[in-house]
Formats: structure tokens, C-alpha cells, sequence
């Protein structure tokens, strides 16, 4: 089980189960306005075959390999919404998210709470969100778990959660957010979008003082926006946040990390305090721009992400998606896509740690009818990280490098009902 | 026979805009007497839901693909497939409701003129006097 909003109990199953029960008889009390509770969702089923393999060095010199070959069926997904509209202006709006076959009792897989709005809508210019939300971020973000909307088994890199072991997918874009004020104005030809939004900041620390598990005890906001402009089927926009980071703090704690800062960088980090790294800042800027011509489709993000406290430490990640497709029918949609992750780590002036990511991947998906997609997609990446750490005698500082390499093919079928 | 060419021509070039011209018809209640195309695209798109009234804005469409919506679709300049793409995702965002598919010119006609706020299209010479017009294609 993962993910700081699960749900994994027997206890959320029996309420979706009642709550499934109970939904035909909901407008019974329904007032003037009100329209009945909607249920709707959708599920992808998969099947992966994955090769990997991974070289090993310390300090250049090799030192070993390993190889891994898997097939596997999954039900890599499923989503169920709850919607109702109150009255003409407000859209209640839940959203409950399975991943991985998921389990409670076998403890495996993942349930979770991913949406839980209500929206005022005043008009197309002004909307308003309250609650738990997605944040507006680039293109994706939002729709980034919306399987029957993407041909895409495997998405791109930071919007792909089973990834989440070799990227910091959390860090990439805003997971969510409480407060967005979204709406476009119209300016002759143009649209003009706009989106902006508040949150926590994003690291969820229980002071044991405070005791109260699942509330997130950090004392600082995200502050979010993305502006953009559409003109026909051109679309682009930059997005911005900023927020505060807790999650290295205490780093100097850890007396490998100490000691490493000294043998690499002379510096004696002192007697580090817990809050060293206390409320870090940390911005995202991203770039969008998608362009749809008589079934051609162009889609690119670009994603910056900085930690940066004075001198002493440097976190810097990057990403870049770029996707053609063209629909060679109404129900046939190839694609070839590109994507890329740099991630640096500076401690001191010093390399700490890096990771580069690069998969070039095409893939292509079939309409059945408006309600079934199947998918198919291939995939090749590398994977190179390089880590400094300091050998067992605690007198040097060394450099680890890995190399992983993996091919992937995958077939799913993505389920609307 | 000296009268057959000169009427298969004059046949052809009635019937031509006839199939082509294609209507974008609403509701009386609705409170415009006229639409611009990027109004229209924005309607369809789910973009705009509200009348200037503040009434919903009830998007039609239709489930036949022929020469009506070919030429319908042509005009806001989207594929069959890339509407049901852009109706999806505001379906699966919470955002809007996909239009209501109707299964002749005719149910459309009877659909708009009996629904507040509808808005829908089809040819020119379905159109009925229960309907206001909002824009005319020409193609």
C-alpha cells in the first residue's frame, strides 16, 4: 500500500457498495434543480511484457549485472466517479481511484481518494472549485489518470505513478489542490484560459505532538496558475507554482550524509539543526502546447523544478514530452512519443546524486465504439543514475553509476461504463 | 428531349445548396437572433454552457453521418472523432455532459423546438417555423 490518502480497508468497499445500492432511490429527497445522483467510471485491463537489465559501477570500475524478464496480467486501473448536480450552478463531484488489482486483504495495490469537489459555475468565465482537486498544470495533469482519454498504457514518465520507484513523480506537478478558480475569457478569436489555485505544500509530516494521523501538518500553502491561450485547435499555456519543501529536512542527521559533506566539500555541515531544510522553497515552471489539424495531433510539455537553498543545497529536475498521432480513422490512432527526465541533486557544490531518463515509444489504439479502447504500445528506455556515497571505512566518498535498460510491450483494454 | 439537359442542370444546381446549406437552429427561449462561428465552436465544445440569460445552453447533435453533419462538422472544423474526444474529456473532468445524439432531422427539429435553451442544425430545407435560425452554413 501506497500513497499518504489510502483507503485500504474492507471498510471503503462496503461504503462504495452501499452507496452503488442506494443510488437509484437518491432523488427521493431530491429538491426543485436537483438531478439524480450519477454514477460512471471506467477500468483498464493490461498486459505487460518487460525486460530489464541493469550494469553497475563504483568509480568506473564495473562490478555487476543483473536481468529481468516479466509478463503479467494486471487491472491496472479503475475509477469510479460520483457526480450530482445540485442545483444549475453548483457539481458535486467524487472520484475514487483502484490501482494494481487492489486488494485490502492480500495488502497489495492501492485505493485512494482522488477527487472531492463541489464547483460554482457562474459562467464560462468565472468557475470555482472547493475541495479536493487536480490541480491545472500543463496539458496532462489533470487528465493524467483519465485512461479512456489517453492512448497511452505507460504515460509520459512524470504522469505515470508506476514509475514512482525511479522518479519523483510528486515533485514534477502539483498532485492537488483545495481552492481553483478557472475559466477562460474570449477576446474575438481567441480564448483566453486562466486557472489559479491554492493548496498544502506538499509534504504530509504528523507532528507527534499533534497526533492526528492523515492531516498534513505543514503550515505552508501551494500557490499555483496556468494561463494560456487557444486560437482554433492551437493550444499553449505556462504554468507556475510555488511552495514550500520539508522533505530533506533533518538530512544532516544522517551521519553518512554528514560525513560526505565534509569529505567532499570540506565544509563541516556543523551542528546541523532539524531545520536545516525547513520550508525550502520550491517553484515548478511548465510549457504546453498541443495543435490538431485534420487528424495530425502535436502534444509537447516542459516541465523545470528547483529546490534551492542558498548554497548548501540544489535540487533541479527537468522533463520534456513531445507526441505526434495522427487518426488514420474515426477509430484507429497511431502515435510516436518522446520523453525525457534530467534530475540533478547538489549538496554543497557536489553532484550528490543524478538520473536521466530517455524512452522513445510508439503505440497505436482502436475505438471498438465509444465505450471501448484497446491499446497497444512499445517501449525502449534507458535509465542512468549516478549516486556519491561514502565507503564502509567512512574515509572516502565514492561514486556509484547504474545503467538500466528495458523494453517494454503492453496491450490493454480501457472500459468506459 | 431538347428540354431534358437544360432541367437535369437546373435540377442539379437547385438541389446542390439545398444538400449543402445547413442551418443552426434554437429554441425560441434562447435570446440571441444571431450566432458568430467561434460562438458555435465554443458552444459545441462545451466551453460555453450559458445563455446571455444565464438559461443552459442544450447542445444537439446528430447520430447520422451524413452530407448535414458532414457539413456541419466541416464548418467548426472538427472530425466525428475529435468532438467525441473533446466531449469525453469534459465528461470525464466533471465538466459537461456529451449532446444528445438524435436519430433524424426531423427528432432535432422537434427536439430544439421542445427543449428551452437547445441549440442543434440541420439542412435548410427541413427548417419549420417552431425554430428560430441563428446561423445559416454555406458550403
Amino acid at each position: 500500500m501506497a500513497g499518504s490518502q489510502d483507503l485500504g480497508s474492507r471498510g471503503l468497499i462496503t461504503i462504495l457498495f452501499l452507496l452503488c445500492l442506494t443510488c437509484p432511490v437518491t432523488d427521493v429527497n431530491a429538491q426543485a434543480g436537483e438531478k439524480p445522483l450519477r454514477i460512471f467510471g471506467y477500468f483498464q485491463n493490461t498486459f505487460q511484457h518487460q525486460t530489464e537489465s541493469q550494469d553497475r559501477f563504483i568509480d568506473g570500475v564495473f562490478v555487476d549485472n543483473w536481468d529481468n524478464s516479466e509478463n503479467s496480467f494486471t487491472a491496472q486501473q479503475l475509477n469510479l466517479f460520483f457526480q450530482k448536480d445540485i442545483d444549475p450552478k453548483w457539481r458535486a463531484f467524487v472520484n475514487f481511484e483502484f490501482l494494481n488489482n487492489f486488494s485490502s486483504s492480500r495488502q497489495q495495490g492501492n485505493a485512494s481518494l482522488e477527487e472531492a469537489w463541489i464547483r460554482y459555475r457562474a459562467n464560462s468565465t468565472f468557475n470555482l472549485k472547493l475541495g479536493l482537486l487536480l490541480p491545472t498544470f500543463n496539458n496532462l495533469n489533470e487528465i493524467k489518470n483519465r485512461t479512456p482519454l489517453l492512448p497511452y498504457i505507460i504515460r509520459p514518465l512524470i504522469y505515470e505513478t508506476a514509475f514512482r520507484e525511479f522518479i519523483a513523480v510528486e515533485d514534477y506537478t502539483p498532485q492537488r489542490a483545495f481552492v481553483q478558480a478557472y475559466g477562460f475569457l474570449p477576446a474575438g478569436t481567441l480564448n483566453l484560459d486562466y486557472a489559479a489555485y491554492l493548496g498544502n505544500s506538499p509534504n504530509v509530516r504528523t507532528l507527534e505532538q499533534e497526533g492526528q494521523s492523515g492531516t498534513d501538518s505543514t503550515d505552508t500553502f501551494l500557490v499555483g496558475a496556468r494561463l494560456g491561450i487557444r486560437y482554433g485547435e492551437l493550444k499553449t499555456g505556462v504554468s507556475v507554482t510555488r511552495e514550500n519543501d520539508n522533505q530533506l529536512d533533518g538530512a544532516f542527521d544522517n551521519p553518512d550524509l554528514r560525513q560526505l559533506a565534509f569529505l567532499t566539500s570540506g565544509r563541516d555541515p556543523g551542528n546541523a539543526s532539524a531545520s536545516r531544510f525547513r520550508e525550502v522553497p520550491r517553484t515548478r515552471l511548465g510549457f504546453d502546447l498541443s495543435y490538431y489539424w485534420h487528424g495530425l495531433s502535436v502534444e509537447a510539455e516542459t516541465v523545470s523544478f528547483k529546490v534551492q537553498n542558498e548554497s548548501e543545497l540544489d535540487i533541479e529536475r527537468s522533463f520534456y514530452y513531445a507526441t505526434i498521432g495522427y487518426e488514420v480513422t474515426d477509430e484507429i490512432f497511431i502515435y510516436g512519443s518522446y520523453w525525457k527526465t534530467d534530475d540533478k541533486t547538489e549538496l554543497f557544490d557536489l553532484d550528490l546524486a543524478t538520473a536521466d531518463f530517455k524512452i522513445p515509444t510508439v503505440g497505436f489504439s482502436y475505438r471498438v465504439n465509444d465505450r471501448i479502447l484497446l491499446k497497444a504500445q512499445y517501449a525502449s528506455g534507458d535509465l542512468e543514475g549516478t549516486e556519491v556515497r561514502v565507503n564502509a571505512a567512512g574515509t572516502e566518498a565514492a561514486l556509484f553509476r547504474a545503467t538500466n535498460k528495458f523494453n517494454f510491450f503492453a496491450t490493454a483494454v480501457s472500459v468506459r461504463f | 428531349m431538347k428540354l431534358l439537359l437544360p432541367t437535369i442542370i437546373l435540377m442539379l444546381f437547385q438541389a446542390g445548396p439545398g444538400f449543402s446549406q445547413v442551418a443552426v437552429i434554437a429554441n425560441k427561449s434562447v435570446p440571441l437572433d444571431s450566432l458568430k462561428k467561434v460562438e458555435l465552436i465554443n458552444i459545441y465544445t462545451g466551453d460555453i454552457r450559458e445563455w446571455g440569460n444565464g438559461a443552459a445552453v442544450l447542445v444537439k447533435d446528430l447520430k447520422p453521418k451524413g452530407p448535414t453533419k458532414k457539413a456541419f462538422y466541416k464548418f467548426i472544423g472538427k472530425s466525428s472523432s475529435r468532438m467525441k474526444s473533446i466531449w469525453l474529456k469534459k465528461l470525464l473532468s466533471g465538466e459537461g455532459d456529451p449532446p444528445e445524439a438524435l436519430e433524424s432531422e426531423e427528432v432535432m427539429i422537434n427536439s430544439v423546438a421542445n427543449s428551452p435553451g437547445a441549440i442543434g442544425f440541420v439542412s435548410q430545407s427541413k427548417l419549420t417555423p417552431n425554430v428560430k435560425t441563428l446561423l445559416v452554413i454555406d458550403e
